[in-house]
């Protein structure tokens, strides 16, 4: 499955708007199989930050695993914010060209 | 509203200036129902007056601040920071780091809300002005301030200096059933690598940030105050 997080807006950056995201997200959440994997497109998103992503992809990365990847995007803040969420949770995120 | 030619002679520029200020964002207007361009009276003071002595007399003094710079609520805040977002974009010089900018300034903003839900002082709410040509951005709250909000979960905290430190430096769990406290590290972070400069106040300390420079710069500030006072420049 693919997560287009634009779906969720440009400017990602609070936590409540994150919980919010996550939480409407569920029905589809449970409509993933059981090997199936989920990437993350971040295509068309202009500011994310670490609240906004920690409260969306940090309970994604704990339940999938490295069924997660992400695909490679060059914004910044992406970047950035991935770099913080790996080093707090002493995570890695999967990328994908 | 104002016409052109009263804002040219307000500001002492030009009408063509003034028209090539609204096409780069400087100076925005809106057009009237036939076409011409025009300006808000409360635009035109803010242009005139200084946005940093605005935030700091309401968080210092409690004077009062126009509604255009105040977001009493996150929902208010965020419409402002996308606005923000889409004037940054149009800058050609900022056009690889314009996104990093708002992030800055969404996650202090969010902070100052995700604290103080609920418990806010007396008036709720962020002070949230920019100036994309003075190459600047002023967040205020008159919230409980970084040593307050992180007591509860480190007691053993004394001082506004030592807080500042903990809430870019340290990773602070044990939040539950909140789960936030990272954002400033990602603001430290994110000025470390790139061309933006922070002075974040609070209490009586203040931090200075800005590129290449890893190590915190926090000091006593001139005055004390309760909340939280950012300036961010880039």
């Amino acid at each position: 499955m693919k997560i287009y997080l634009q779906k969720f807006g440009t400017t990602l950056t609070s936590r409540q708007a994150g919980k919010e995201a996550l939480l409407a997200f569920q029905p589809t959440l449970s409509e993933i199989g059981i090997d199936e994997p989920i990437e993350i497109d971040f295509e068309g998103v202009v500011t994310f930050s670490p609240s906004w992503g920690d409260e969306f992809l940090t309970p994604l990365q704990k339940e999938f695993g490295e069924r997660l990847t992400i695909k490679h995007t060059n914004n910044p803040s992406v970047q950035a914010t991935l770099k913080l969420l790996e080093k707090i949770h002493v995570v890695r995120f999967s990328h994908r060209q | 509203m104002i016409a052109i030619g009263e804002v040219a002679e307000l500001l002492g520029v030009s009408q063509d200036t003034l028209r090539r200020w609204d096409k780069n964002g400087r100076l925005p207007s809106v057009k009237s129902s036939g076409g011409h361009r025009l300006y808000s009276r409360f635009q035109i003071e803010l242009y005139l007056n200084d946005m940093e002595v605005m935030a700091k007399e309401w968080v210092e003094l409690g004077k009062k601040i126009s509604t255009e710079l105040h977001c009493p609520d996150s929902s208010v805040f965020q419409a402002r920071l996308h606005k923000m977002e889409e004037l940054l974009s149009r800058v050609e010089r900022l056009k690889n780091i314009f996104p990093l900018i708002v992030a800055v300034a969404g996650e202090i903003g969010n902070n100052s809300f995700d604290h103080n839900l609920g418990n806010w002082p007396d008036i709720p709410g962020v002070f949230f002005g920019y100036d994309i040509q003075k190459r600047r951005t002023v967040l205020a709250d008159r919230g409980q301030g970084v040593l307050a909000t992180l007591q509860r979960v480190r007691p053993a905290l004394e001082t506004h200096a030592e807080a500042l430190r903990v809430a870019f430096s340290e990773v602070v769990s044990g939040r539950a059933p909140e789960n936030r406290g990272n954002g400033l590290k990602f603001v430290r972070q994110v000025i470390a690598d790139n061309s933006i400069g922070l002075v974040f106040r609070t209490g009586d300390a203040e931090l200075i940030l800005k590129k290449d420079k890893a190590d915190l710069d926090i000091h006593a500030s001139t005055t004390e105050f309760r909340g939280c006072l950012a300036f961010i420049t880039f």
